[in-house]
């Protein structure tokens, strides 16, 4: 046995570089919630990467570090409360630890909830990998008044128990050294073989020799026994990787046998084993002292749950988190906006200017790339924001609550209660709004709700509003604009229930959630997850939106030196697509250009518009500050903006980040905007305009946040269609009813 | 009797789980297993779903999902 192990531990480590020092491989396992990415966190602190399980959205998590001189690699599988197939986290999770085959098994077990989580210890057995229980959350069962009995139960599985607090970074020396203990000597630290009820042993061991003798190849490929109660439950996972059916005469005839005596549902019966063990096993390591305290998060739950205040307590935590993530992050992004196309535009300008570099370039350098880069820099602070207080929300165990209370309402228009969150960052921003359906664990509502969420009427829309109310419904201002945002979430609702029956289709989801006791999050473990998600935003997400923001300096600036944007090739696109826009109301090259333009943010549909509509103003003679003037204004608005962000936090009065304030000059030019616009438009055309900017298409940087989160285009594709035929249709409707109404 | 019917502070006993595939399996795994002793403990504002202990942890479930466990009051 130690023999094949060691095997199984050379072949694990072939494609890896032989230079270097072959990694010890350890999964960490456990139920959701059970601490082990704090226990991750804990051991191996900033090397924790993040990344994505290959084909699918869920987070994989990885630490490589040294330990007394071994190299040991740290994989964090999903939570699941079970290996059965049905969930994509148990799938990944059992993918893993079956073909992939770790050296050693971290099973974190809740020490306040053993039972439950022994359930799945007990499945980690079948698979014979050495397995060492992290016992965590100590404290709590500590706290609690439980008593368990470590000797007995490690005598009991046959594996290492150790009592581990994550977040106080207690036990985790031991449990490293457990590990290099194990590695050191496998052969006596394998698993025990429980043993379930006889029939299913006689049963499991027929199938094992019939594997081993006809499939010899199946018997090397998986763990045996767990391989062989697999088959027995009829696991249809497994048999479609192996490529054999139920019907299989050995299987069938061996399940036909137990059936017999145990009744239809094997994989029930053999659910009914497992936890039979688990709550056994429980009983006999575990005291729990005679009365029981009522507990802090029953206390909790009896007001944030209420009746009558459940409701109330819920929209003020979301209120809050909502101003949170955009009011913090708000003042840092407008001082990296003005640092870029600032200071740092300037620079490039003089560093170009001093090589003489031809002006196109210096226009690409700065208009372009540099525009473009600021781009992706703008959202970095609220999806740091927002990353943080979605992590929050979850590890505090509120994640759960929200989805409690929200649910009946989401449900109807076919989500999940979790998706609230989501849909609502959406009012504030699409981006961050589409990253945070990660808290979804079902693809279905992940997919659902990432669709829906491009119809939440985001900040940047704002600024085409404004303008457009300020010109033709200055006295009704705010009565038009709420009607957008109205018009949005009814649109989800209806697009929500025909997705429901149409691309979703007979899938219903269950809502079978557990509410976790609450718990104070890992400051440390929150950073660390904020950081990782924030630097992978700014790779991937970085490099295909300067891509795209230089294509657009291609589209407006091509042929170079074209003096009427008519001429340009983003103008010639707007000719081309003008005539669609005919029956709509504004048929126009301008409107149909500035809508191009917006592919990249909605906001710029003004700037463009702006570009096009108002005859450039004299270039302004701009005294240029020297560099230490720079340094220090850099200095300055930096100190600014972290006084805002806290203000913010304290300030009770709308977001902040839509009462921005403006420069005379910004609202110069934007009345001149007005003014052309008003010859342009009716109010009527207008409104139709305005609907028509609120549905179309999701920015670049929303369809690269759908392309990251899902891993394809296929969502973009899907929101892309749906949305400018919902925006074609819609403003068609208004400006045709409109008209014959009599408005027009 | 099933679940979907007790009223918060009522507990039962499962009798039979009438669910099949995924969603019975889920509920296994959960802890939902015939012979069980649950507890309704409250119910969402909104009137659904529900909350329940059972196994010494807390669990939400839907109405219509509740409907499939059947169970005998307990004292
Ligand atoms: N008191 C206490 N709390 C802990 C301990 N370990 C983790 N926690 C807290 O438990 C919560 C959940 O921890 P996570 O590390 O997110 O759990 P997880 O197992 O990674 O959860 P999933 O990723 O959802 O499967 C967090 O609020 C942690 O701060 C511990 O030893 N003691
Ligand atoms: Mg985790």
């Amino acid at each position: 046995m130690s023999l094949e192990l060691k095997i199984q531990s050379l072949k694990l480590n072939e494609g890896e570089n032989p230079v270097r020092k072959k990694a010890i491989i350890v999964a960490v396992a456990g139920n959701p919630n059970s601490g082990k990415s704090t226990l991750i966190n804990a051991i191996a602190g900033t090397r924790l990467q993040v990344g994505n399980w290959p084909g699918v959205t869920v987070e994989k998590k990885t630490a490589v570090f040294e330990y007394e001189g071994r190299k040991i690699k740290l994989v964090d599988l999903p939570g699941t409360y079970s290996l059965s197939p049905y969930t994509q986290e148990e799938i990944i999770a059992r993918d893993y630890l079956v073909h992939e085959k770790p050296d050693v098994i971290i099973d974190v077990v809740d020490a306040t909830n053993l039972e439950r989580n022994l359930y799945l210890t007990i499945q980690l057995l079948e698979l014979g990998i050495p397995v060492v229980i992290a016992l965590n959350i100590y404290d709590e069962a500590m706290k609690k008044g439980y008593k368990i009995d470590i000797k007995a139960m490690e005598k009991m599985l046959g594996v290492r128990v150790i009592p581990t607090i994550a977040t106080k970074k207690s036990g985790l020396k031991e449990l490293l050294k457990a590990i290099t203990e194990i590695v050191d000597n496998p052969a006596i630290h394998i698993p025990k073989r429980l043993h379930y009820e006889e029939d299913f042993e006689l049963a499991a061991a027929s199938v094992e020799s019939y594997i081993k003798t006809t499939y010899p190849h199946l018997a090397e490929k998986y763990p045996l026994r767990w391989f062989s109660f697999k088959l027995l439950e009829g696991d249809q996972h497994v048999l479609q990787e192996i490529n054999l059916s139920e019907n299989e005469t050995f299987i069938k005839d061996i399940r036909e046998h137990l059936k017999r005596s145990h009744g239809d549902d094997i994989e029930s019966l053999m659910a009914d084993e497992r936890y039979a063990q688990a709550s056994g096993l429980t009983h006999e390591v575990l005291k729990k002292p005679e009365t029981r305290k009522i507990e802090m998060t029953e206390k909790i739950d009896r007001i944030v749950l209420n009746r009558f205040f459940g409701i109330p307590i819920f929209l003020a935590a979301m209120w809050l988190v909502f101003k949170l993530t955009f009011d913090v992050s708000g003042p840092f992004a407008d001082w990296l906006d003005a640092m870029i196309t600032g200071p740092f535009k300037r620079w490039a300008e003089t560093i170009l200017g001093f090589i003489h570099a031809p002006e196109w370039t210096v226009s690409l350098a700065t208009d372009g790339i540099i525009a473009g880069v600021g781009f992706v820099i703008v959202f970095v602070p609220v999806i740091f924001a927002m990353m943080f207080f979605i992590t929050f929300l979850e590890g505090s165990g509120y994640m759960a609550r929200a989805a409690f209370v929200m649910d009946r309402l989401m449900h109807a228009i076919g989500l999940h209660g979790k998706s609230f969150i989501p849909m609502l960052l959406g009012f504030g921003c699409n981006v961050p709004a589409i990253y945070a359906t990660r808290v979804l664990e079902n693809p279905r509502d992940k997919a659902l709700t990432a669709l829906l969420i491009p119809l939440m009427s985001c900040g940047a829309r704002l600024p085409v509003y404004v303008v457009f109310v300020g010109a033709f419904f200055p006295h009704n201002a705010g009565t038009v604009i709420w009607s957008l945002y109205v018009m949005g979430i009814s649109l989800a609702i209806l697009m929500g229930v025909i997705f429901k029956k149409t691309l979703f289709k007979g899938e219903a989801p269950v809502f079978i959630m557990e509410l976790p006791p609450y718990r104070m999050p890992y400051f440390r473990s929150l950073m660390i997850h904020t950081w990782e998600k924030g630097k992978h935003f700014l790779i991937k997400a970085g490099t295909y939106i300067l891509a795209v923001s230089i294509i657009v300096w291609f589209l407006l600036n091509l042929p170079w030196g074209v003096e009427n944007k008519r001429d340009s090739y983003l103008g010639k696109m707007g000719q081309v697509i003008a005539p669609v826009l005919e029956p709509l109301g504004f048929g126009k090259w301008e409107a149909a250009s500035s809508l191009v333009a917006g592919l990249i943010a909605k906001e710029i549909v003004v700037g463009t518009m702006g570009e096009i509509y108002v005859p450039k103003l004299e270039d302004k003679k701009e005294e240029k500050p020297s560099l230490t003037e720079d340094l220090k204004e850099i200095g300055t608005s930096l100190v600014s903006a972290a006084k805002d962000s806290i203000a913010n936090i304290f300030s009770t009065f709308g977001i902040a980040s839509l009462s921005s304030e403006e420069s005379p000059e910004m609202k110069e030019e934007r009345e001149s905007l007005r003014n052309v616009i008003r010859k342009q438009f009716t109010p009527l055309t207008a409104y139709a305009f305005m609907s028509f900017v609120l549905l179309y298409m999701p920015c670049v940087v929303a369809a690269i946040a759908l392309r990251q989160e899902f891993g394809t285009w296929k969502w973009y594709g899907i929101a892309f269609v749906y949305q400018m035929a919902l925006a074609w249709i819609v403003a068609f409707m208004i400006y045709q009813g409109g008209k014959i109404i009599g408005l027009g | 009797m099933n679940l979907s019917m007790l009223k918060p502070g009522e507990a039962g006993k499962i009798t039979s789980i009438s669910a099949i595939g995924p969603l019975k399996r889920r509920l296994m795994d959960m802890g939902v297993l015939v012979g069980e002793i649950v507890k309704v403990e409250k119910v969402a504002p909104l009137g659904d779903p529900i909350e329940v202990t059972i196994k010494n942890y807390n669990l939400s479930l839907r109405k219509k999902e509740a409907e499939g466990i059947e169970v005998e009051v307990v004292k």
